[in-house]
This record gives structure tokens, sequence and C-alpha cells, in this order.
């Protein structure tokens, strides 16, 4: 696997989308990629955010810490992104991320994404549009519960 | 202090030695330089003036005879008058020895050769030949007994002036820029060192000689010798005179040409002035006149010295004309010989030279003159502090007080009238109220500031009757701003304990070392060497320097550094020759770290060095080199470059790959990092090119793609390949070549993932390594220091010695792993003191600035308590550390003082004052009394930190721990933790 998947697995997430091809080729060299082994922990709820996590090959499990004990809430496969609202809100990590099996995830540092966003308008664009969305969605889902 | 301590140590010591110098030395004790350069200069090197001047006498009658022998030559050998006789032979020769009559008049030493013309003839020249030898060597010698001489005036005055730079107060140090002082030791005085040598020497050397040419030719002719002396004297008083005008006019000149930019730039400056006023015309005018003004003064200058120049070739020209023209007429008239005429001529050649010399000389001394006492006026004796006194060394016990105590400072008085008493030893705080004052009765205390007026005693004897070596001894004083110098944390911290080496230099048998010593003795320098011997253990109260370390350690430790020290050591060199234990434990560590990882099977997280297989972690240049580089010939582009790296990566057919390979690594980092602008971080941390270099790269790719078009255009013809390559336009040429080679040498596939690296690529790799390891040796030239899994490598860090392998960076978390695991197995080897010693030889850089402020603070108390002084003051020394260490802290050193020794810490707020035996409290100039309220001068209870230095559990009941608890030692911050730290950084607990 080279930077050249790495960017073919970022274009498939929707929030890079529409970013330039050369933009991701950046983002994903300034990025590191990582082993996890089948159960480490990739960050502990409550953690603070100092990455998010784009899995490249095998599935990570989101659970949250209930009174009575974590609940799986989700299982992410891959080119999926997690962490990045964390990152993004400077909030402590909202939900723990578990690796299944051994799993390939490529580490985007915080600092180094927000340099990103900051340098070049067109990231920080779609960054946007899709948090926007996921507003949206979210409103909408509201709405539906209400209405019933 | 120390080279000024040894110095006077040595002349206490030397008193056997016979007092020859002793007044001199006893001046130079009063930091005494003469008022007049030439009588400094001959106090402190007569003896070589004298012997020099000697050896310039003796030489003279050699000058005299190859004056002489022109003339034999002429007279006697080419007109043959020593054969006048019809001698077909002559005596060549005869050496005479000239008695008084009564011891037996004239007696032949040596009869002489018997020669024909031709003999005589080559037989003087050879003679001349040998006389010039033999002048040319006497002149070496002078020269250099000159040079030397001058240069250990220099030596001796360069020290001097250092030596009473150590002895200006602080107070003149604040009016005085270092700089100035650093310039005038090395700058200012070098000329005048230079001119030493040839102060008395130079004026003797040719003026004698002057006087002996002078003196040669009066002998061959009265009246030719008026001549010579007469062309001699018009350029001996005229030219220097017209030479004065001329600098003085080029001063003048200087002058105006200065004012007159300023003048221009007034102008340009006020032009709307000028405009409004409608002042042109006399702004015309007045620049007209200096016009003229500066015209004037280089017309003048032209005139002057287009003269000299004139009367010096007039000179020059005539007098060999007069000679020519009244020599001749005199050999006519049988008065002077064709020989001596030749001689003559020859002899007013050697005249001028020495002439030019002394006018030369006579300025350089003017010019030195007036430095010397420029230099003299920066280091007048009433701004120097005594030199050391003697006195009593008794401890600091008793009762101190203070009488009357004031000090003033330009801006007006900071202490007045201040009358205080307090049983040492105690512990004392001063409270300040914001004012200078606290600080200053600190170091009134401390000895660093002497007051104004009033006085300190100790057990009713004046401070001052105390030898200042004892003073400094039993006192230490830290202030807000620690002075670090250049060199080791150890080195820092046992500054304090530096004294001369007892037992001297006479022990030394080494020649080298000899020759030090004498120069030393010769120029007034310490004998003493810089090599070992110089820390005092007896004062640390440590036997020997492991101990010492052993202390320093822990003091470090109980003062929160112990982590910072233990990391350092880990990042540090293991020199094998200072720590050979440590050095072979690192082997046994290296193979218990590799056990330990495997059985938790964590072996996957260090990938080991193994000289036969490619290092995935590591850069291809680490590949190759398979070692640590201890040579900038082998780092970075250099690398490229290095003829031998070149020819083995060629012999492994290397070379390509590592183009193709740079020149993709080249257009991705163009790609990539297109539109970040210049100096951007993201450059400095990912890119494989610094932004300037970017538009190099881009040149050579675009060289390369106009080369590869032209190519294609004449694709085929063998001739035009070949023709191409005669031009050198190949795909590359070979300096971008090896900017291109430079590229891939710092690439790790699993970190930059631009798919570069093949198996083949790698064997090829591991096989050039082995080439490039024979070569290297082969030439014994060094450069690198080879990886060797049964020893240390020097080079390296002691972490990378212990890891002996690069960290696996695609595995999460490797590096807090990893770290772990050497922390567990440092423990289990019980390496971690060893470990914490190698980060004692840490360097703190310029100023300590390599070090953060707190740890600079850590290091100058470290280094005021490893010497146990029986008066410890702390003047704001622990506000650098934060709020929570620094209560620690001084916990810590109030529990460790009161009984033997004395603690006097300058407290910026009453909050910890509770904790003292005595408060004292600043107003305005005034000093009050206060006892503490509780009434106690026992033992405050404070959180009492364990041997371990870990942090005590901060519940100690009582008036003490509550106190500590609150903001002690800085201005209140958010009020919380009320927990002392003593181990670890400020800030850990958050």
């Amino acid at each position: 696997m080279t930077l050249e998947t790495e960017v073919q697995s970022l274009r498939q997430v929707p929030m890079f989308r529409e970013v330039d091809p050369a933009r991701l080729k950046l983002l994903a060299f300034t990025s590191e990629r990582v082993h996890f082994a089948a159960g480490q922990r990739f960050f502990d709820q409550g953690d603070a955010a100092d990455a998010a996590y784009l899995l490249l090959e095998g599935e990570a499990a989101v659970t949250l810490d209930g009174p009575q004990g974590a609940i799986q809430v989700a299982v992410l496969g891959d080119n999926a992104l997690v962490g990045e609202m964390g990152i993004l809100a400077d909030q402590p990590r909202s939900a723990t991320v578990t690796a299944v099996g051994p799993t390939t995830a490529l580490r985007i540092d915080r600092r180094v994404f927000l340099e990103l966003l900051s340098q070049f308008p067109q990231i920080a664009i779609a960054v946007m549009r899709e948090l926007a969305h996921r507003l949206e969605l979210t409103n909408q889902q509201l709405a539906q519960t209400r209405a019933r | 202090m120390s080279a000024v301590d040894g110095n006077d140590r040595d002349r206490g010591r030397d008193d056997g030695r016979g007092s020859r110098d002793g007044d001199a030395e006893a001046r130079d004790a009063q930091g005494g330089l003469d008022r007049s350069l030439f009588r400094y200069v001959w106090r402190h090197s007569k003896r070589d003036q004298i012997m020099i001047c000697a050896v310039v006498l003796a030489s003279l009658p050699l000058y005299f005879a190859s004056l002489d022998l022109p003339r034999r030559i002429v007279n006697e050998a080419i007109q043959g008058h020593a054969f006048e006789k019809g001698n077909p032979t002559t005596s060549f020769l005869v050496l005479r020895l000239h008695l008084p009559d009564m011891l037996g008049g004239d007696k032949a030493v040596f009869d002489g050769f018997d020669v024909d013309r031709f003999g005589l003839l080559f037989g003087l020249s050879v003679l001349f030949l040998l006389l010039v030898l033999v002048n040319g060597a006497f002149k070496y010698w002078i020269n250099v007994a000159k040079g030397t001489l001058g240069e250990r005036m220099l030596r001796r005055l360069r020290f001097q002036l250092f030596s009473l730079i150590l002895r200006f107060p602080p107070e003149a140090l604040r009016q005085t820029k270092s700089s100035e002082l650093a310039t005038i030791v090395r700058d200012e005085v070098e000329p005048v060192g230079g001119f030493i040598g040839d102060a008395f020497i130079l004026p003797a050397h040719l003026g004698t000689q002057a006087a002996t040419a002078m003196t040669f030719i009066l002998l061959q002719n009265v009246w030719l010798g008026l001549m010579a002396a007469g062309v001699v004297g018009v350029q001996f008083v005229v030219i220097p005179r017209m030479r004065r005008e001329l600098l003085r006019l080029g001063r003048q000149r200087q002058l105006a040409s200065r004012r007159l930019a300023g003048r221009v730039g007034e102008v340009v400056d006020g032009i709307e002035a000028v405009h409004s006023n409608g002042t042109e015309a006399w702004e015309r005018a007045e620049i007209g006149h200096r016009l003229f003004h500066l015209f004037d003064l280089r017309l003048r200058i032209y005139q002057r010295k287009f003269m000299v120049k004139f009367l010096n070739n007039l000179l020059a020209q005539m007098t060999p004309f007069l000679f020519y023209c009244i020599g001749g007429y005199f050999a006519l008239k049988g008065q002077l010989s064709i020989g001596q005429l030749v001689a003559v001529i020859a002899a007013y050649r050697d005249l001028p030279p020495p002439l030019k010399e002394l006018i030369d000389w006579d300025q350089q001394r003017l010019d030195v003159q007036v430095k010397y006492e420029q230099v003299l006026q920066q280091f007048l004796p009433e701004r120097l502090r005594p030199t050391r006194t003697e006195g009593c060394d008794g401890a600091l016990l008793g009762p101190l007080a203070l009488e009357e105590v004031g000090v003033r400072e330009p801006a007006g008085p900071v202490l007045e009238g201040v009358s205080l008493a307090v049983a040492l030893p105690t512990r004392l705080a001063i409270v300040s109220d914001g004012t200078p004052s606290a600080s200053a009765l600190a170091r009134v205390v401390a000895h660093r500031l002497a007051p104004t007026g009033g006085r300190v005693t100790v057990a009713g004897r004046d401070l001052s009757d105390w030898s200042s070596s004892s003073l400094a001894r039993r006192i230490a004083y830290a202030s807000v701003e620690p002075v670090l110098f250049p060199g080791s944390l150890r080195d820092n911290i046992v500054y304090g304990l530096n004294r001369p080496p007892p037992g001297g230099q006479a022990a030394s048998r080494d020649a080298e070392e000899q020759r030090r010593i004498g120069e030393a003795r010769r120029t007034g320098n310490p004998l003493d060497g810089l090599g070992d011997g110089w820390v005092d253990y007896v004062r640390a109260g440590q036997p020997d320097e492991a101990a010492l370390d052993r202390a320093i350690l822990d003091w470090l430790r109980r003062i929160g550094m112990g982590d910072e020290v233990y990391r350092f050591g880990l990042l540090g060199q293991v020199d094998p020759d200072r720590h050979p234990d440590l050095a072979a434990r690192v082997i046994e560590a290296r193979a218990g770290l590799r056990a330990s990882l495997a059985r938790s099977g964590r072996d996957h997280l260090v990938e080991p060095f193994d000289v036969a297989r490619y290092n995935r972690q590591a850069t291809v240049a680490e590949n190759l080199l398979f070692g640590v580089p201890t040579s900038p010939a082998f780092i970075g582009r250099a690398l490229a470059e290095h003829p031998v790296v070149r020819a083995v990566l060629d012999r492994c057919d290397l070379t390509d790959s590592l183009v193709l390979m740079g020149e993709q690594i080249a257009s991705t980092m163009l790609e990539i990092f297109r539109g970040l602008p210049t100096g951007h971080p993201l450059f400095e941390q990912f890119s494989f090119l610094s932004a300037d270099e970017l538009p190099e790269y881009e040149a050579i790719l675009a060289r390369r793609t106009a080369v590869e078009a032209s190519v294609a255009r004449h694709r085929g013809s063998r001739l035009s390949k070949a023709r191409r390559r005669l031009m050198g336009l190949e795909r590359y040429g070979s300096a971008d070549a090896t900017r291109l080679i430079a590229l891939p040498l710092a690439y790790i596939e699993p970190r930059h993932r631009l798919g570069l690296i093949d198996d083949d690529f790698r064997a090829r790799i591991v096989e050039a390594r082995g080439l490039l390891h024979g070569t290297l040796e082969a030439t014994d030239e060094g450069g690198v220091d080879f990886y060797d899994s049964e020893a240390v490598c020097v080079a390296a860090p002691l972490r990378d010695n212990l890891l002996f392998g690069r960290i696996n960076q695609s595995v999460a978390d490797a590096a807090g792993a990893v770290t772990a695991a050497i922390t567990e197995t440092v423990e289990e080897l019980d390496l971690a003191d060893a470990i914490a010693r190698v980060g004692l030889d840490h360097q703190v850089g310029p100023s300590g600035r390599l070090l953060s402020g707190p740890q600079r603070a850590a290091v100058s108390l470290v280094r005021a308590l490893i010497r146990r002084p029986d008066l410890l003051v702390l003047d704001g020394a622990l506000s650098p550390m934060g709020e929570n260490r620094a209560k620690a802290v001084l916990g810590l050193l109030l529990e460790r003082s009161g009984d033997e020794r004395s603690l006097v810490v300058v407290l910026p707020s009453e909050r910890a004052a509770g904790l003292f035996d005595v408060v004292w409290r600043a107003q305005g100039t005034r000093i009050s009394v206060q006892a503490p309220e509780a009434g106690g001068t026992g033992a405050p209870e404070t959180p009492g930190p364990d041997d371990r230095g870990e942090p005590g559990d901060g519940a100690g009941a009582g008036r003490g721990a509550a106190a500590l608890s609150g903001d002690a030692m800085t201005e209140p911050g958010d009020g919380r933790a009320a927990r002392p730290v003593l181990a670890g950084p400020p800030g850990n607990d958050a």
C-alpha cells in the first residue's frame, strides 16, 4: 500500500470528495499509517482528542461507557473516518474506539489537520459542507422523532 | 576567579624563589599597569630586551665586514692590488690576534692559504656569501626573538586585563558593556603586543645598522660621509614632518566629508522647509562652500604627498649622482680607490630602508601609546575591588549584627540606617515589599554588595576580617537569574567547588607541560594546568567523583529534576573511558530489553539492527552506513558527494536507482507542497526539501524534461547520442544527479509510503553496506561509528544503544510501549543511576540556553547546596521553578538548615514567613523585625520528603504545612493543589 491507495481511500470519505487530489496527497503524506492489533484501543472515551483516523483495512468498534457497562453503538469498516468531530470541536473523546481485528488506519494529526484547514480554504469549505450536511440530517431525524 | 586565585597562590608559594621581580609582581597584584607603555615594557621584559640588543651589537662587526668585503673584492682581486709587486700568489684568510705588546704583540693564528688572482676572487666572494648568510641568520634569530617577546608581553597584558576584569564590581560592569571589555582584551591590545617586541629593539637594531653603514662610509671618505649624512638628515627631519602634516590633513578631510554627507542628509530630510522658505540658493551656496573646502584640503594633500614623493625620489637619485660625480673625482685624484667607491655606493643602498622603518616605528609609537592609554582608562584601580584579602577562616556562627547599614544607589537610597541582629545558625526570611531593599539586604548579608555605610559583624568581628576565599566558601548566594557557563550540567554544578589543585605542577615530568609552566612563569600567568584536581571533594563532603555525582543526583532528584536528568542520560552518549561499567552493562541491557520485549510478545515493536538485513524502519543512508556518522562528510548531502560512497554505489548499481528515487521524491514534493507559503511549519516538519530548495529541484526536473524532449526529437542516431554525451547532455549532469541522490538517503518506506523500495533494492543496499564498510576500514579514515551487536556505538545516544534497532513506527503507540519497556529493563538491571550520571554530561549551551528556566534555577541551587555553605542566601532563586515546586523545595531547605547551617530567603509575600525562625520585613528603605506570631523558634513542621525524593504526603498537621500549602513563593495563582511536588517537573500534576 502506498500513498496513492491512501489518497484513493481519502477520496471515498464524503468530507474530502471534492478536495483537490494534490491536497489529499499532502494530507496523506503528513499523516501516519499505523497498525492496531485486535482489541487495541484507538482511543478511550474522555481522552484528549489529538488525531482523527481513517480506516484503511479492518474494522473498529465504537462503544459508549454506560451505567450498565460499555454499549457498542457501531462498527466501522473500510474508508470510515473516526474522531474528526473531536479534533474539530477540541473536546474530549465522546466514545471509545477499539480495533475488532488487526486493523490499519491513517492517523491524521490534529495540529497538522488544522494547519491544512487554515492554509487551504478548499478543504475548510469541504469540511463545513459535510458538517452542515450532518446537521441537516440530525434536524430531520429530530423532526421525525418529534412528529411521532 | 580560580585562575586569579591560582596566580596569587603561586606568588605565595614562590616566595622562596627570591624576590627578583618582587616589587613588580606586588604592583601587578595591585592591578597596576604602568602609566607609560615603555615603563611597562621595560619592567617586564628588560632581560629579554637587553639580551636581544646584545645579539644585535654582536652582529654589527659582521655586518661591517660584509660592507667592507666588496672593497677588497674590487681592489685586491679584480684590480689585482694584492699582486702588485709581481707576486703570482698571495695569502688568503690570514688570521692575526692583536694583543698588547706586553703579551707579545701580534700573533699569527693562521698564515692563510697561498692563492692566485682567481683563487682570491672566488675565496673573497665565497666569504661574502658566507657573511650574507650569517647576517641573514642573525636577522632571523632577532626577528623570532622579537616576535616571541612581543607575544609573551601580549599574553601578560591580556592576562592582567582579564584579572582586572574579574575584580570589577558588578556596579562598574553595569556602565561598561561586556562586549567592549572583550574587544579590548581581544583586539585593541593586539597592536600594542605587536609593538612591544619592537619597542626597544627596532630602534637599537636599525639605528646601529644605519650608524654602522654611516661609519663605514665616513671611514672611506669623510666628504662622501658628510654628504650621505646630510641627505639622511634631510630624510629624517623633513619627511616625517611632512608626513605628519599629511595625516592631519587626511583626518580633516575625513571629518569634512563626513560633515558634507551629514549636511546633504539634513537638507534631504528637511527639503520641505527648504522649499517653503525658498532657500535653495542659500543651500546651494553652503554646499558649494563645503565642496571648495574639500577641494582645497585634497589639493593641499596632493601637494604635500607628491612633494614627499618627489623629495624621496630626488634624494634617492641625487645621492648616487653625487657619489659617482664627487666619488669619481676623488678616485681619479687617487684619494679614493675604486673598491672604496663601489663599497660606499653599496653601503649607501643599505641606508634608506632602515631609516624608513625607523620613521614608521616612530609613528607606530605615537599610535600605540594613545591606544595603551585608552585601554588604561578602562581599568583605573579606583573602580576595582581589592584583591584577595587575607584574614580569619572561622565558621559563620554566633550573632550576626548589622550596624547602621545603608545602601545608596545612583537613583537614591535603597537601605538606610538598618540595625538588626540575629543569632546564627538560623532560618531567616526577609519579606519584600516590592522595593529592591529586601534583595539589597540579602546581598549585603551575602557579602555580594558592600554597604555604603555601617558595618556587618558576625560574633563581634567585622565581616571583612574574614579572608575573601573563606567568605566565598562559607557563603552561597543564588539569585533569580542563574548564571550558567557553557559546559555540562556537572561542570556547572561543581563550578563552586573549583579551587587550584593541591600538590601543584612540580610532579609533572612531561616536557610539554614543563614548557607550558616555564612560559607561564615568564608571563605572570597561572602555573596550574587545566587537568584534573580542581574539584574540592572535601568541601562537598564526598570522597571521590562517583560519590559527588551521587550527591548531585540526590539533590537534583529532591529538587524535582531527576526525571529530566535521566532523560538527558538516555539521549546522551556513553564514553567508554569515563563510564566503563555502564558501557559493559549496556550490552547486557540490550539483550535484556530484547528478551523482555520477546517475552511479552512485543518484539515486533522494534526492528533490530542486523548487518545482513535491511532495516525497514531506518533511512536509506543509515542502512547504507550501518553506523552513526561522526564526521560531517557522511551526513546529509555531503554523503551523496562522498567519493568513496559514490564509488560503492556505482559498483552495486545503485546510482541510477537512487537518482530515479530522488526524481520521484522531488516531483512528489513539488506536487504536494506547492501552494504552501515558504517557511510554513509543515514544510520544516515533513518535506524532504527545505522551502528554498524547491526552485532548485524544480529547475533540475525542468532540465531533465528539456533533455528528454531533445532526445525524442533526435531519436535514433548513434552520432547524436555520442554528441549529447560529449556535451554533457545526459539525462542529468553530475551535479544534478548528486542533488537527486541526496533526497532518497533520508527515505523510510513505512513512513513516507511512496512505494520506492523493493526487495532487490534492499539486497543491493546490504551488499553496498558490506563494500563500504570494507573500503572505509581499509582506508582507516574513520568518520563512521559502525553498529556492532556486541559493542557500544559511542556516537549513538544511550537510548539507541539500548534499543539497537529502530522503533516500528507503523505500530500504534509503539514509542510509548518501548519507552516503558526500556524503563522496566533499566530498573531491573539497576542502571538508572548510571544513566543519570551520563545525563550530568548534558551540555547546557551558552548561558544555559539549552535548559528550561526551572532547570537553570535547579542547577544554580544545587551548585550552591553542594558546597555546603555556612550561610545560604536565596534571593528569588526559587521563583523560576513555579509555585508548587518552589514550595516543596523551600520545605526541603528549611528542614535541612537551622542546626549548623543558616538559610536566608527573600520572600515575595508573607505567606511562607511563618515557617522561619526569624522574619525581617522590608518597608521602603527600612527593615523591621518581627518574631513569628506563634512565638516559637522551634522547628516548623514541614512536609518531610523521604530519602528517595518522593513527594511528601503533604498532610503534615500544623502551621507549617498550612502555610506551605498557600502560595508561598509566587503571586496568587489558581490556588489549587496543596501537594508539594518534589519529583517531576512542574505542571506534571496538572
